[in-house]
């Protein structure tokens, strides 16, 4: 326990790549078989449930210390197992001295769900600060101490026989506690259990437009797509079919509306979105089948799931990848003309003859449910992450409206000391008299401008809130966002998708921001 | 303008103001009459017309603004009682910085103790922490949160060591205040034995000189322009925190960053900072000094300023004493 504590927060501070590689690397080389496997599943986040809520833990801290000077250490620091593994009084602290793995499978099979917390309290009441702070993270889930898959990839490979294509190969493969992952890096055969067709691939992605390096690139050597504002999926279609999202996650159960059952094997890249007669639905459609693990019939029906395909990595024995895109579009079209399930259809391509054109139907094309456009080399093959000369994204011009800032929180994290979360919004109407939140924002500004914001904010408070302070109206800032609808949840009864800074108005009076009827009317 | 609890103190603009001793208390803004509690820039301003402080806070300020450090000023010592007008002011060692102490203000009987910054943990280089019992007790609360526990300051200044015989090629550059950290890192470092030569950054020599003079020890000592590129590696060198990530600090090549801060108590902190060796050291009163000192201190009523004064109010109202928070203006920036 104590090693991997040393680790987490050496990886924390650790400002390079390769000293991160290194640190994890030694730790894979000297810990013993159980830890490593427990070890790698924390890190990459393979638990398959926390094993404390939030709530449990806010009790724990609670009765251990006081409600109010909690909230108040929260709100100062901003991540709940900091805050606690500092609060936490222990008359009895020392370092504990279980194993990682001994303690992961104490937690693992605990089923006295009413004697959970006072487990934990014992652990924690036997820990150090830093090992306080390594149980929660763990019990927890979702470590955020800087390390990447693609990192720990490195180090796995530094520490076994194993070339990275391979690790890259079956990484989705293997099962908690992943210690014969360890065997299989020192050479040993792959566990049974795992089928290589039965595993996620990793995506394709795609690099964002950069215009100066488009002059020089032939349209003819391109083809584009728009690109629907859905979620990205990956279908293996065979006799036992999966669906995993853009992370690797298994999402088959969500959209059990696509058949995924075909005799063969094939394994396609697209995007899921909500269509209904005939036309695709905005993204907030498709927010209510989004971790859904058991949809109703009648959220089916209201909401039904389409597959916009476009890529395909394997039809049957073949591997697509490492072919051109243009022959991987035949394999595609052969296989839809195969499967003909009605709600799966390929994506079409755009006609144009100039990058200008291009532009032009991006942002004129009247589907509001369209982002921008996917511009592909027809002779890039399918490789994993941004690949230089493979995929551009080029997104729509985002709205742009000027806003005044309502009230300000502090962020959480690596901003948990500033004001970094700042609610905006405009005019209720004409009379400029009383103001109505719109959004959310809490990025597109640099660092400085953070500060001066903090400052701004620390100087203008009209009231506290515990971390949300309510503000002077006063400051005007121009906030982008890449859409515009209706929404019920909202008291200014729009929703805008992905709003964020664009510029901090210093100088403009909140006299000439707009009204509600003006945003309204963005929607059409 | 609120009003404290006693009616002879009052909030100005210009900072906190004494009626009957017509001075004001660290002011922000250049007044007639001054009580600076230490030298650091966020207590002591330049351009007062009258300071009254110890004899090396006044020195201090003098080496640092030069002419406008006053027109005129009055060497406070600490057996002595002084009368300003209507009031009577003794000085207390408050165990901050070299110099720094705290006021006590008679007036007409009633006790008036006004800490400036203090901390309790013992520090060579300067005077220990006296507690006067007083009925207003007036602290600061930078740490005034009770996640902000102190560790033991030689293990911190152990992690440095051990860290500098473990990367022998690297320069470990140490991002410190330049009044009191800087001195206190280094005695601590002396302490424990580490007898090479530390290398300073140019802003910090001037106030480790004097301290010297005032018989501090602080062995070799060196600037760093004094040291050839070629020689950086196995270095030590001190600097302000703001030049860990300016140009200056570029010219080391492979270097160690740290900084010695009560902040570093906060992970995310030190990642703000980009820092791998933080060093949890600090120069104030943490949240279990702040609660031994109210409790030495003994007053009817405490007045919280500087840093995180809600949840110190929150507690000691909670534990019977009279609390309020005196909101100055221009102490809300995090700085030690």
């Amino acid at each position: 326990m104590n090693d991997f504590a040393e680790l987490l927060n050496d990886l924390i501070l650790s400002p390079s790549r390769n000293k991160k590689i290194d640190l994890l690397k030694n730790f894979f080389c000297k810990s013993n078989l159980k830890d490593k496997g427990w070890a790698f599943c924390i890190l990459t986040n393979r638990m398959d449930r926390k094993f404390v809520s939030v709530k449990e833990l806010k009790e724990l801290i609670i009765e251990n210390s006081d409600e109010d000077l909690f909230r108040f250490s929260y709100d100062y620091v901003g991540d709940l197992a900091e805050t606690i593994s500092l609060l936490w009084q222990s008359n009895n602290e020392k370092n504990t001295n279980i194993n990682l793995h001994e303690f992961m499978e104490i937690f693992s099979n605990f089923d006295h769900k009413n004697k959970l917390k006072t487990k934990l309290k014992y652990f924690l009441d036997r820990s150090s600060e830093n090992q306080r702070f390594t149980i929660i993270k763990i019990l927890t889930g979702g470590l955020r101490v800087g390390v990447s898959n693609g990192l720990i990839k490195e180090a796995l490979k530094l520490s076994g026989v194993r070339e990275k294509s391979e690790i890259e190969e079956f990484w989705h493969g293997f099962k908690l506690p992943c210690t014969d992952l360890f065997e299989w890096l020192d050479g040993k055969k792959l566990p049974k259990y795992i089928n290589r067709k039965k595993l996620f691939n990793s995506f394709m992605l795609a690099n964002n437009y950069n215009s100066n390096e488009f002059k020089s690139f032939k349209t003819d050597d391109y083809i584009a797509e728009f690109k629907w504002d859905g979620i990205r999926a990956q279908i293996i279609f065979s006799e036992d079919g999966k669906i995993f999202s853009r992370n690797g996650e298994d999402i088959t159960n969500s959209f059990c509306d696509i058949n995924t059952f075909i005799k063969g094997y094939f394994v396609v890249d697209g995007e899921i979105v909500v269509k209904k007669n005939n036309k695709v639905l905005s993204f907030n459609h498709l927010q209510k089948r989004i971790g859904r693990k058991n949809p109703s019939k009648k959220l089916i029906e209201d909401y039904p799931i389409h597959f916009i395909a476009y890529d395909i990595l394997f039809y049957t024995s073949v591997d697509c990848r490492a072919l051109s895109l243009i022959e991987r579009k035949k394999y595609l079209n052969r296989f839809i003309n195969i499967c003909k399930f009605s709600n799966i259809s390929t994506s079409s391509l755009i006609k144009f003859s100039s990058w200008d054109q291009l532009q032009n139907i991006k942002e004129t094309s009247l589907n509001n449910h369209i982002e921008g456009v996917i511009i592909k080399k027809k002779t890039s093959l399918y490789k994993k992450g941004r690949v230089v000369d493979g995929w551009y994204k080029w997104k729509r011009n985002p709205f742009s409206v000027d806003f005044i800032i309502m009230y300000a929180q502090r962020g959480h994290g690596k901003r948990s000391s500033f004001y970094s979360d700042f609610t905006f919004g405009c005019w209720v109407d004409e009379q400029f008299t009383k103001l109505v939140p719109v959004g959310k924002a809490y990025s597109g500004y640099t660092n400085d401008e953070l500060k001066s914001l903090d400052r701004w904010v620390r100087n203008n408070t009209v009231e506290r809130f515990g971390p949300v302070r309510s503000l002077k109206p006063g400051l005007v800032v121009e906030i982008s966002f890449d859409n515009i609808n209706y929404s019920s949840r909202h008291k200014s009864g729009v929703a805008l998708r992905f709003p964020r800074f664009t510029r901090i108005r210093w100088d403009k009076p909140i006299s000439q921001v707009c009204s509600l009827k003006y945003i309204k009317d963005l929607i059409n | 303008m609120r009003k404290t609890n006693i009616n002879w103190l009052k909030k100005k603009r210009e900072g906190l103001f004494c009626v009957p001793g017509n001075f004001f208390i660290d002011p922000v803004f250049p007044v007639e009459k001054a009580l600076i509690t230490h030298a650091h820039t966020d207590h002591a301003r330049p351009n007062n017309k009258s300071i009254f402080s110890s004899k090396e806070t006044i020195e201090l300020m003098h080496l640092r603004y030069g002419e406008s450090y006053c027109s005129d000023f009055q060497i406070a010592r600490f057996d002595e009682k002084i009368k300003i007008n209507d009031v009577t002011v003794q000085i207390h060692p408050a165990g901050h910085i070299l110099g720094s102490v705290q006021f006590l203000i008679n007036y007409k009987g009633y006790r008036l103790l006004i800490s400036g910054d203090y901390k309790r943990t013992k520090d060579k280089t300067c005077l220990s922490y006296e507690p006067v019992k007083c009925d207003t007790f007036i602290t600061e609360a930078t740490f005034g949160l009770p996640i902000f526990n102190h560790p033991n300051d030689q293990n911190e200044v152990k992690k440095l060591i051990k860290s500098i015989k473990a990367n022998v090629n690297k320069t470990h550059l140490i991002g410190v205040y330049a009044l009191g950290k800087c001195q206190r890192l280094i005695t601590l470092l002396r302490n424990l034995g580490y007898d090479e030569t530390i290398y300073l950054h140019g802003a910090l020599t001037k106030i480790s000189n004097f301290y010297s003079k005032n018989n501090i020890i602080l062995g070799n000592i060196s600037n760093i322009s004094e040291c050839s590129k070629s020689e950086y590696a196995n270095k030590l060198v001190l600097c302000p925190p703001s030049s860990l990530n300016d140009k200056w600090s570029q010219k080391f090549k492979n270097v160690v960053k740290g900084y010695a801060s009560g902040w570093m108590r906060i992970r995310q902190r030190v990642k703000q900072k980009n820092i791998e060796l933080p060093l949890i050291l600090s120069d104030h009163a943490d949240w279990d000094e702040i609660l031994k000192t109210v409790n030495d201190v003994n007053p009817n009523e405490v007045l919280v300023t500087h840093g995180r004064e809600e949840a110190l109010v929150h507690y000691l109202t909670k534990k019977n004493f009279k609390s309020s928070a005196l909101n100055l203006i221009g102490f809300e920036d995090e700085n030690e």
